[in-house]
C-alpha cells in the first residue's frame, strides 16, 4: 500500500566529517532558517519571558523586574482551589470528546465527499459544508438553545414521534452537557476541518485506483483500502498537533451554554482563569494557570510524538 | 494576465498601507494652546484642542467623526474629545495593558480598576484645580468630594453619574423591585400588596382564573433570572424584604453600625422557603435556572410572565419597547413595581432618593495629558447649562421645542429621531461618560434629561399603567413603592465591595461566596426537602469564610463614618 | 474517466453505497444549511418581532432595518480598506514564509532538521500572555501600526506542519534528479516543489485569508486608539456591543423609534462579513482537483 512517505535514503552516518561540506551545499536552507530562527525567537520566545510573573505578585505598574517575588505561592493558590480541579477535569473531558468527534466526522465527511462523482454537486456540498465556520459561537449557541428548548424541534420530535410525555430540559441535566458541546462543535466545524483532508486526497497517486479497478474493487473498498490509508500521515500530524490543544476546549460555548444548575460539568479552565485571575487583577494567577496548561500540552505532545516514532508514523519533530 | 492582476492588487494594497502609515505619523491629539482659566464658555479660540479618552465600558453609542452636535460644542468651547470604548475585552485587562505600557489617553475611566490606575501613578491629583472650575466644584459638596480621597489624601477622579441638581425629577424606579403585570392588579381590583405572601397569593389566584395570555399562551406566574452576574434577581431580595436599602453586598444596622450578612438571616430562609414552596406548586418557572438573559427577555416580551424580581434597567427598556411596537401594551402586560417586605407594616427602602454616589470609579485625567488645565476646562464647559442642554436635549427646534411657558417638549418625530441609532451617531453627542446632571435644569423649570421631564414621561405611559397610577393615587413609579429614605452616610456599601479583589482575605471570601451562592441557590429552590438542602447550603456557605468579608466591610464602614464625622466636625 | 469505470463493472455494493451517499449528503446539506438560513432569516426580520416569535427559515415580519443599522457607522469604510489590505498582504506574506519554512524543515539533508522542527512545534503550545506580548510589540514599534496585523502572525507552526506534511509526500527522486542537473535548493523549491504543492498552498491561503478576514483582537489590543487603523470585524464587534447596551438606554425607550436588538443586528453583521469571504473559495477550489500532483513521475 501507498505509504509514500517512508524515506528511501537515510542520512549517511559520517555526519560530523561531512558537516561543513553539507553546510556549503545548502546556503539557502541555512540562511532562511537563520532568519526564521530570529523571527521565532522575537515573536514567540521573548514574550515567554513573561512567565516569570507567575512567580511574582505582578503589578503592571511596577513591571517584571521590580514586582515582588512570591515563589510558588501563585501555583499553590491555584492547586488549593477546588474549582480549579473541577474546571481542569471538565476541560480535559470535553477536550478529549471534541478531539475524537472532530477527527471522526471530518475524515468521514472528506472521504464521502470525495466519492461524489458529479463535480457540481461536490463543489456545492463543499461550499455549504464550511459555511457554518463563519458563524460566531454566539449565534451557534443561540441556535443550539433554540433547537433544544422545551418547545424546540428536538423535544417536539421526542414527544410526537417517540411518545415522550414531558419535554426534556437539556440544559438542566449534567449528563448531556458535554455531548451538546461536542455536537455543536461538529455542526459548526466538520466541513471546515475536512478541507485539509480534501487537499491531501488530491495528492494520492491515481494509479493506485486504476490498479484497484483492475482487481475489481468496489467503491467502498477503494475508499477504505486506498484513500483512508493514504490520509494516514495527514491524520497523524493533525492528531499530534491537536493532542496538545486538548486543554483549549473552547470558551464561548461553555460560557454561554453553561448555567448554575450544571456548573459542576460546564465550568472550564479559561472561565476559571477569567474569574479568579484576570477579573481580580491577578495576572500572575492567570499566567500560572497558562504555564500549567502549556506544560500539560507539551507532555501530551511529546508522548504522542514518541508513540508515533514507535509505530513508524509521521512525527512532529 | 493573471499575474499582472495579482501584482496590481498587491501594489494597491501596499499603497493603501503606506498611505495609512502616513496617517499615523501625522501629529495628532493634545495641543499646547494655553488653557483659559475661566469657567465660562467663551468664543472659540483659533485652535481647537483635541483630547483622547478611554472608557472601560462598552459604548452605548459611538458617534461619527463629523457628528453635528459635537461640531457645535467644539465651536462653542474650542475643544473636543475623541472617545474610545471597551470592546471585546475585560476592563481589568484593558487597564492592565495601559498601565504596563505606560501609554495613556488624556481622560480615562477605568471602571472597577480605578484603584490600580491610582496605584500606578497614572493619574493627576485634582486638588489644585477644583476651585478654579466652578461647574466642577459645585458638582459635589465638600463632604462628597472628600469621599473621593485616596490613601494619600488627594482626589483623582469624579463619578459623572446620578447626581441631582435642584429638585429631584426621578419618575421611574430604575432600581430593583418585585414587579407585577398591570393586568393582574386590574383583575384583583388594585389590592394592597405588602408582603411576599400577598404577592404570590395574587399571582396564584390570577393564574387560576386566567391561565393564558390574549393569544392563548400559557402564563408563567413567576420567573427569575440567574444567569451570571445578573443573579442578583434571585440573590439580593432578602436585604430589601428586611427593609434595608440596596447596599448591594450587605446590610448595615443603623443603630449599632454593624455590618450584617443578608444571606443567612431568618428572612433569607423564609424568602427561599417561599420560593421553594411556590416552585413545588408549579408557580415558579421550571426553566428559571437554565434560561439565558435573551430567553428571559423573550419570555417577558411575550407577556406570559406575571411577575418577577429585577432591576428596571435590566428588562424594561427592551420589554416595554416590544409591548409598544407589537401593540400588546393594551392587554396590561407592562410591569408595576411593588415595595414588598417580609412582614406587614414594615418600612421599605427599595427606592433611595437623592442619587447614589459611587466613589469607586469615575473619570480621571492622566499624567500623559499635555494640557491639564484645558482638560479641566473641557469638563467644566460640558457642565454649563447651555452645553448640557445641547448634550442631552439637542438643538432647539430641531430636537426639541419650547412652549410658551418655557417648557421643553418633543414631537413624536423628534422622539423617534432621538431613539434612532443612525441619528444618534450622526447628530447627537452626549459625551455620555463625562459628568452630567439629573434633576432640575438651572432654569428651574425643565428637567436636565428629557427622560425625566414629567410631561414627556406621562405622554408615553400605556393606558393600563395610567389606570394603575390612578387607582393607587400615584404620579410616578416611585410613588407606588412607598419607600422611605433612611440610607446612612455610608450608603452605598457596594461602592467598596465592587472593588474587592482576591488579594485580601475579605475579597477571596467574597468571590467564594458568589460561587457558592451560584451553585446552591438553584438547589435550594428546587429541593424536595428544603430544610435539609438549606442546612447543607449554609454549611457550604460557612466554609467560604463570610466572616472575613464582613470584617473587611466593617472596617470600611467604620472609616466612612469616621470620615463623615471628621468632615462635619470642621463646620 | 470516472464514468467509464463505473460502467465497466457494477457492484451491488456500489449501488447501495451510491444511495447511502446521496441520502447522507442531502441530510448533511440540510443540517448544515439550517443555521445559515436561520441567520439570514433573522437578519431580515424585525428585531422586536424576533424576540417574540421564533424565526426558522423565513422572516416573519420583513425588515431591512438591521442592515441599515449595521451600515450606520462610518468606521466601516476605513475598516474595509484595512481588512482587505491585511487579507491580501497578510496571505501573500504568510504563504511565502510558511512555504519556505516548511520546505527547509522537510529537506532530509537539512542539518538542523530535528531541532528546528522542535523549535517551531513548541511555539504552538507556549505563549507569554497578553501583557508581555504587548510590551515586546511596543518595543518593536508595532503598536499603533498597521504592520502589527501582518508581521507577528506571518510564520505559524500549524501552517508550516500542514505544508511540510504535504511536501513529505513528494518523492525524493524529483529533488535528486534536479540536484544532479545542478539545481540549488532555492531552484528546487521554486520550480519543482512549489508547483506540486498548489493544493496545500490553496488550503493554507484559505486558512490565512479567513484568519485575517475575521481578526479583530489585534486591532483592539494594539491599535484601539487609532481609528484609521481599524478593521472591519472590530467595527462590527463594537457595533454589536453598542446595540447590546443601547437596547437598555433611556433614549432607546419611550417611543419605539428603534426596533433593533442585539440578536437581529448580529445576524445582519454576520451575513455582511460572510458574503465577501465566501467568494474567495471558488477561486481556490480549482486547485483541489484529484490527480493534479506528481505529474508522470512515480517512485
Amino acid at each position: 500500500m501507498a505509504t509514500n512517505t517512508v524515506n528511501v535514503e537515510e542520512l549517511k552516518p559520517h555526519k560530523k566529517v561531512k558537516f561543513w561540506a553539507e553546510a556549503k551545499r545548502q546556503p539557502f536552507l541555512l540562511i532562511s532558517s537563520a532568519l526564521l530562527l530570529i523571527y521565532g525567537i522575537i515573536f514567540y520566545y521573548v514574550p515567554v519571558l513573561g512567565w516569570v510573573t507567575a512567580f511574582q505578585d505582578y503589578k503592571p505598574a511596577v513591571g517584571f523586574l521590580k514586582s515582588k517575588w512570591v515563589g510558588l505561592a501563585k501555583f499553590q493558590k491555584l492547586f488549593e482551589n477546588k474549582t480549579f480541579y473541577l474546571a481542569f477535569r471538565n476541560t480535559l473531558c470535553m477536550g478529549v470528546i471534541n478531539l475524537v468527534f472532530h477527527f471522526v466526522t471530518a475524515i468521514a465527511f472528506a472521504l464521502l465527499l470525495n466519492e461524489v462523482r458529479i463535480v457540481f454537486a461536490k463543489k456545492f456540498v463543499q461550499t455549504i459544508s464550511y459555511m457554518p465556520h463563519f458563524l460566531s459561537w454566539i449565534i451557534v449557541t443561540a441556535i443550539v438553545r433554540d433547537i433544544l428548548a422545551s418547545d424546540g424541534i428536538v423535544n417536539e420530535f421526542l414527544m410526537n414521534v417517540c411518545g415522550k410525555e414531558m419535554a426534556i430540559d437539556f440544559f438542566a441535566v449534567k449528563g448531556y452537557f458535554w455531548w451538546i458541546v461536542a455536537f455543536s462543535n461538529v455542526w459548526k466545524e466538520t466541513g471546515w476541518n475536512a478541507i485539509i483532508y480534501l487537499a491531501a486526497i488530491t495528492a494520492i497517486d491515481p494509479c493506485l485506483y486504476e490498479a484497484a479497478d483492475m482487481d475489481g474493487a468496489s467503491r467502498f473498498q477503494k475508499m477504505w483500502y486506498i484513500t483512508l490509508p493514504s490520509l494516514r500521515p495527514t491524520i497523524m500530524i493533525l492528531l499530534l498537533i491537536n493532542i496538545g490543544n486538548v486543554l483549549n476546549a473552547g470558551f464561548e460555548l461553555q460560557y454561554i451554554l453553561g448555567n448554575d444548575v450544571i456548573s459542576d460539568v460546564s465550568k472550564i479552565l479559561d472561565v476559571f482563569i477569567l474569574d479568579w485571575g484576570i477579573s481580580q487583577f491577578d495576572f500572575s494567577l492567570g499566567t500560572a494557570a497558562g504555564i500549567f496548561k502549556s506544560v500539560i500540552a507539551l507532555i501530551l505532545v511529546c508522548l504522542g510524538n514518541w508513540t508515533a516514532k514507535k509505530t513508524g508514523d509521521e512525527r512532529l519533530f | 494576465m493573471k499575474k499582472s492582476k495579482i501584482a496590481a492588487i498587491a501594489l494597491a494594497s501596499v499603497m493603501s498601507v503606506s498611505a495609512m502609515a502616513g496617517c499615523t505619523k501625522t501629529p495628532t491629539p493634545t495641543t499646547s494652546a494655553a488653557g483659559g482659566g475661566t469657567g465660562e464658555t467663551t468664543a472659540a479660540p483659533a485652535q481647537v484642542k483635541e483630547f483622547s479618552a478611554f472608557f472601560a465600558v462598552p459604548a452605548t453609542t459611538e458617534i461619527n467623526k463629523d457628528n453635528e452636535i459635537q461640531k457645535i460644542i467644539t465651536e462653542k468651547i474650542g475643544a473636543k474629545c475623541n472617545e474610545t470604548w471597551l470592546a471585546g475585552q475585560q476592563p481589568s485587562e484593558a487597564v492592565g495593558v495601559f498601565i504596563a505600557s505606560g501609554e495613556y489617553p488624556d481622560f480615562i475611566n477605568g471602571g472597577d480598576a480605578m484603584k490600580a490606575l491610582y496605584e500606578a501613578g497614572a493619574l493627576i491629583p485634582w486638588d489644585d484645580y477644583i476651585d478654579k472650575y466652578p461647574n466642577i466644584k459645585e458638582f459635589f459638596t465638600p463632604y462628597e468630594w472628600s469621599q473621593f480621597r485616596q490613601s494619600d489624601g488627594k482626589i483623582y477622579w469624579m463619578n459623572p453619574f446620578e447626581n441631582i441638581y435642584g429638585q429631584d425629577k426621578t419618575t421611574t424606579q430604575n432600581g430593583e423591585a418585585f414587579w407585577i403585570q398591570a393586568r393582574v392588579l386590574e383583575w384583583a381590583k388594585y389590592p394592597k400588596i405588602e408582603t411576599l405572601d400577598d404577592y404570590f397569593k395574587v399571582l396564584e389566584d390570577y393564574n387560576k382564573a386566567n391561565p393564558t395570555t390574549h393569544d392563548g399562551k400559557k402564563n408563567i406566574p413567576y420567573t427569575m433570572l440567574c444567569e451570571g452576574w445578573r443573579y442578583f434577581c434571585i440573590e439580593n431580595a432578602p436585604q430589601f424584604l428586611d427593609g434595608y436599602p440596596n447596599d448591594g453586598s450587605c446590610m448595615v444596622d443603623v443603630n449599632t453600625k454593624k455590618i450584617m450578612d443578608y444571606n443567612t438571616t431568618p428572612t433569607a430562609k423564609r424568602y427561599f422557603k417561599k420560593l421553594n414552596e411556590e416552585y413545588q406548586k408549579g408557580i415558579v418557572d421550571t426553566g428559571a435556572f437554565t434560561q439565558t438573559y435573551d430567553e428571559y427577555i423573550s419570555k417577558l416580551s411575550t407577556g406570559v410572565v406575571l411577575g418577577m424580581c429585577d432591576q428596571w434597567w435590566d428588562f424594561a427598556y427592551t420589554v416595554n419597547d416590544v409591548f409598544k411596537t407589537q401593540d400588546t401594551e393594551k392587554y396590561g402586560y407592562n410591569y408595576i413595581p411593588l415595595g414588598l417586605t417580609i412582614d406587614k407594616g414594615m418600612e421599605n427602602q427599595w427606592y433611595t432618593s437623592g442619587g447614589t454616589l459611587n466613589v469607586s470609579s469615575g473619570i480621571a485625567i492622566t499624567k500623559n495629558c499635555k494640557d491639564i488645565d484645558g482638560a479641566f476646562k473641557f469638563i467644566n464647559d460640558l457642565l454649563s447649562q447651555e452645553i448640557h442642554d445641547l448634550r442631552f436635549w439637542g438643538v432647539k427646534d430641531v430636537d426639541y421645542k419650547v412652549d410658551e411657558n418655557g417648557l421643553f417638549y418633543r414631537t413624536e418625530e423628534m422622539r423617534k429621531n432621538a431613539a434612532d441609532p443612525n441619528y444618534k451617531t450622526k447628530h447627537l453627542c452626549t459625551y455620555s461618560y463625562f459628568p452630567q446632571w439629573s434633576g432640575t435644569s438651572r432654569d428651574g423649570k425643565n428637567a436636565m434629561m428629557p427622560a425625566e421631564q414629567l410631561s414627556e414621561f406621562k405622554d408615553s405611559l400605556p393606558e393600563p399603567v395610567k389606570k394603575v397610577f390612578a387607582a393607587y393615587g400615584a404620579n410616578t413609579y416611585i410613588d407606588l413603592l412607598h419607600s422611605v429614605n433612611k440610607a446612612g452616610v455610608w450608603y452605598p456599601m457596594y461602592s467598596y465591595s465592587n472593588n474587592m479583589k482576591t488579594d485580601t482575605a475579605g475579597g477571596t471570601a467574597w468571590t467564594k461566596m458568589g460561587e457558592c451562592k451560584h451553585a446552591w441557590l438553584p438547589k435550594v429552590v428546587m429541593s424536595k426537602d428544603f430544610d435539609k438542602t438549606w442546612n447543607e447550603y449554609m454549611k457550604a456557605y460557612a466554609e467560604c469564610k463570610p466572616e472575613d468579608f464582613v470584617a473587611e466591610m466593617q472596617k470600611e464602614l467604620d472609616k466612612r463614618i469616621a470620615d463623615y464625622e471628621k468632615a462635619n466636625a470642621g463646620k | 474517466m470516472a464514468k467509464k469505470n463505473s460502467l465497466k463493472r457494477l457492484h451491488v455494493g456500489d449501488i447501495i453505497f451510491e444511495i447511502f451517499l446521496v441520502v447522507f449528503m442531502l441530510i448533511f446539506v440540510v443540517v448544515t444549511l439550517y443555521p445559515i438560513i436561520n441567520t439570514l432569516a433573522i437578519s431580515f426580520n424585525d428585531g422586536f418581532d424576533t424576540i417574540v416569535h421564533r424565526i426558522h427559515f423565513i422572516p416573519h415580519q420583513f425588515s431591512t432595518d438591521n442592515y441599515k443599522a449595521v451600515f450606520a457607522k462610518e468606521g466601516y469604510r476605513m475598516g474595509a480598506v484595512n481588512t482587505v489590505a491585511r487579507t491580501v498582504l497578510g496571505t501573500l506574506i504568510s504563504l511565502v514564509v510558511n512555504a519556505v519554512l516548511a520546505y527547509v524543515i522537510s529537506r532530509k539533508r537539512f542539518l538542523f532538521k530535528k531541532s528546528f522542527s522542535l523549535f517551531w512545534v513548541i511555539t504552538m503550545y507556549v505563549n507569554g500572555g497578553l501583557i508581555p506580548t504587548y510590551l515586546v510589540y511596543q518595543k518593536l514599534g508595532l503598536t499603533n501600526n498597521f504592520l502589527v496585523y501582518i508581521i507577528p502572525g506571518a510564520a505559524s507552526a500549524f501552517n508550516m506542519l500542514v505544508i511540510r506534511n504535504y511536501m513529505n509526500g513528494i518523492p525524493d527522486s524529483l529533488e535528486e534528479s534536479a540536484q544532479i542537473d545542478g539545481a540549488g535548493y532555492f531552484k528546487i523549491f521554486y520550480s519543482i516543489i512549489s508547483p506540486l504543492c498548489k493544493p496545500v498552498y490553496a488550503t493554507i491561503a484559505l486558512f490565512v485569508a479567513v484568519y485575517h478576514w475575521n481578526s479583530w483582537f489585534d486591532a483592539m489590543l494594539y491599535n484601539k486608539m487609532h481609528d484609521e487603523l481599524t478593521v472591519l470585524q472590530y467595527e462590527l464587534m463594537k457595533q454589536l456591543q453598542t446595540a447590546m447596551r443601547s437596547a437598555g438606554s433611556v433614549e432607546g425607550l419611550k417611543n419605539g423609534g428603534t426596533t433593533i436588538t442585539p440578536t437581529s443586528i448580529r445576524a445582519a453583521a454576520t451575513i455582511v462579513t460572510m458574503v465577501p469571504i465566501l467568494c474567495i473559495y471558488p477561486f481556490l477550489q480549482r486547485y483541489f482537483v484529484t490527480g493534479l500532483t506528481i505529474g508522470g513521475v512515480k517512485e
